[in-house]
């Protein structure tokens, strides 16, 4: 088990250093640097003189090639320091801490919306396999899991902000608080104000994965109820749906687990789309925000924490697969 | 060697009617009805695409001017079609009045929509109709079937020429992907060892990036973007599931026994992978390939919402939209391209549902 963990970890911390390379090696190749391009665009009069542009660059290392300044980054991210942003004159890492809180409330209610939804939806779906009625849910599910989240994004605003505005129903356009909503306003207004900006970006970011997982369950529910041990449970008398939640569902866990694992990145990295729409203040869009202004420092923080997130992932998913099925080792 | 060795046996009462393995395939495919229509769906995208400027356009599809058969329709695929005269006798761009006034004996057919998917149509261009409206004005009508956007122009017009461009995208964007998974798929899962070590961790390495973060770097870094680079970026970041699943397939192939007898009859590696095993790997590639187009469709499409698409003057189904995130009563703008993307991924989900029910032997002896 230890050497196993061992192992693991070695060949992660091997593809870290090839992703954040690749990454680092494409972010300074791109055209402009963030001095250039961060006080270029907010007003052309403000350009800086070359004399100062060499400057800044020293300062902030950009005169090295990117390799060497590569391995500086990774030297000082050994030492636990990601580095100060340089658009934003703040240190990446508070930054991050900022955004992480609005994007976690946002994927954190998404990923339990799918949860609670979801599996009820499989085994409805299960249940009632091969009826009229399951066929035409898992046909709307297929259609809900093809439309793409920024159109469903729009047709949303249009109908709770346009067509509904003035109503009962209407519903923020976009940002995260309301006009009048400050700091010393009570904590229920402020929840409900948050909620209520909350509930059209958490819909689009659920409804694929809502699709996705019920279809998933489904397709396993259906893989198990041919098993032995069902027509056995069906024999010595089980209800239906004794058979289906005890004897079936919970043998469909172990691929579930493996799902829970892998969505642990997509949980805290956040929607870059969903968040640009919604102009919601969260990792994706700080994300794609720091792409905008060539924020080197930023760009490869958010890089790092994604990667070592995803591999993270994986172990916790490896892990979990043999925690559950003990008949699987991860030696 | 053909594909027909791994056919499954058929249920064909004697053995020398056995099918193939993909006219095999495509019974079962035709059988699933939805999956059919979908294929007519892609089918249709190809046909408003190739006859998008006869469908919609300002250009006269076949005229006669000054006793010459033009097609000046053409210039819509490429600039330089247009013929040299039409710029020679000044008609700068406006068809209907140039042509009966330069050339009384002229003669045309026209698109059946006379609507420009570059420009607004400006008052009386075509005898008796007024110009497009613009701004919030521009809802769906008679003239303007899809409505116009912001500048007047047509979004009927510019849809259908947009299908072009959705459905290239996907189709090279997998294309390249297909090939750069398969490669690399098919050397690690053949040769194995450290070559197999390596190609897994470049595996690994490209798919532990996020995708939109790999792209829109990649987006930033090219200098002039263009459709075919937004293409190619597509392809080179979409191959690892290819390439998954090519070595998974190769891996198995590779100490089977029609390998092992090519190899005995001295056929070198390239040989054995490329005319022996690919055949027999081609159907569980085929399937992500598919899904694949879809998600390409969608990528694009969300890049050019983001602003990060090819500039104009090229059009896809995207860019309508993020015109529409400024305009969000401009509700036209936002149903007619959604929905056509949306139709357009669903239809290829749908034909490779169809693709991997029809070609996995698994799938199908679970159903019975």
């Amino acid at each position: 088990m230890v050497s196993y963990l061992i192992r693991r970890m070695a060949l992660a911390v091997v593809t870290l250093v090839m992703i954040t390379g690749i990454v680092y090696g494409l972010a300074r190749a791109m055209p402009g640097t963030p001095l250039t391009i961060a006080i270029g665009e907010t007003d052309p009069s403000r350009k800086l003189n070359p004399a100062d542009i060499e400057r800044m660059k020293k300062a902030y290392g950009l005169d090295k090639p990117w390799y060497t300044a590569y391995f500086v980054w990774v030297g000082n991210v050994a030492r636990g320091d990601l580095g100060r942003s340089i658009s934003r004159k703040q240190p990446v890492a508070r930054l991050i801490g900022e955004r992480i809180g609005p994007t976690l409330a946002l994927s954190g209610s998404a990923l339990l919306l799918t949860w609670v939804l979801s599996i009820p939806l499989g085994l409805y779906a299960s249940a009632r396999s091969g009826a009229v009625d399951e066929r035409a849910v898992s046909f709307g599910l297929y259609v809900l899991y093809s439309f793409p989240t920024f159109v469903a994004a729009l047709f949303l605003q249009i109908i709770f902000a346009v067509w509904l505005r003035d109503t009962a129903w209407e519903l923020p356009l976009f940002g995260m608080r309301g006009d009048g909503i400050t700091v010393e306003s009570s904590w229920l207004a402020r929840t409900t104000d948050m909620a209520r900006h909350a509930i059209l970006p958490v819909i689009c970011q659920s409804y694929v994965s809502l699709a996705w997982y019920s279809r998933f369950i489904h397709a396993n529910m259906q893989e198990v109820v041919r098993q032995d041990y069902i027509r056995t449970a069906k024999a010595k008398g089980a209800g239906p749906w004794r058979v289906l939640v005890h004897h079936g569902f919970r043998n469909t866990l172990i691929p579930l687990v493996t799902l829970l694992g892998l969505s642990l990145p997509a949980l805290l990295g956040g929607s870059v789309i969903i968040e640009q729409i919604f102009t919601w203040p969260g990792m994706g869009r700080l994300f794609f925000e720091s792409i905008r202004e060539r924020d080197y420092p930023t760009i490869m923080g958010l890089t790092f924490m994604f990667s070592v997130l995803t591999l993270a992932g994986q172990l916790v998913a490896d892990m979990l697969y043999a925690w559950v099925d003990p008949r699987v080792s991860v030696e | 060697m053909s594909s027909d060795q791994t056919a499954p046996m058929t249920r064909s009462s004697s053995p020398s009617e056995a099918k193939g393995f993909w006219s095999e395939a495509w019974r079962r495919f035709r059988g699933r009805k939805l999956s059919m229509a979908a294929l007519g769906f892609v089918l249709f995208l190809v046909l408003v695409a190739t006859f998008a400027p006869a469908i919609a356009g300002t250009k006269p599809v076949v005229c006669k001017y000054k006793g010459t058969i033009y097609f000046p329709c053409l210039s819509y695929f490429d600039r330089s079609l247009e013929p040299v005269i039409f710029a020679k006798d000044r008609f700068r761009g406006t068809y209907p009045a140039n042509l009966a006034e330069k050339d009384p004996e002229s003669w045309a057919i026209w698109p059946l929509v006379f609507q420009d998917p570059y420009r607004s149509v400006r008052d009386n261009e075509w005898p008796g109709e007024p110009a497009n409206p613009a701004r919030d004005q521009g809802k769906p009508s008679r003239r303007n079937l899809f409505g116009t956007d912001q500048y007047g122009v047509d979004v009927f017009a510019k849809m259908v020429h947009g299908t072009t461009v959705a459905l290239l995208v996907g189709f090279v964007s997998m294309g390249l992907a297909g090939t750069i998974g398969i490669t690399v798929g098919a050397t690690a899962g053949y040769f194995g060892g450290w070559v197999d070590m390596l190609a897994s961790r470049l595996i690994e390495v490209v798919m532990c990036i996020p995708t939109l973060v790999l792209i829109l770097a990649l987006v930033a870094f090219v200098d002039q973007p263009s459709i075919w680079k937004t293409m190619a970026i597509i392809g080179l970041t979409g191959w690892t599931g290819i390439a998954r699943l090519a070595r998974a397939e190769f891996l198995r192939l590779r100490s089977s026994e029609f390998v092992m007898a090519a190899r005995a009859a001295g056929a070198g590696p390239v040989r054995i992978m490329l005319r022996h095993i690919l055949p027999n790997a081609l159907a569980p590639v085929l399937v992500p390939i598919t899904f694949g187009i879809a998600s390409a469709i969608l990528i694009e499409s969300s890049l050019s919402f983001l602003g990060f698409g090819p500039p104009p003057p090229s059009v896809s189904w995207g860019s309508l939209l993020n015109d529409a995130r400024s305009n969000l009563q401009m509700w036209w703008l936002v149903v007619f391209p959604g929905v056509a993307i949306f139709l357009t991924v669903l239809s290829y989900n749908l034909v490779g549902e169809g693709l991997q029910e029809a070609t996995d032997p698994r799938l199908r002896e679970a159903r019975k």
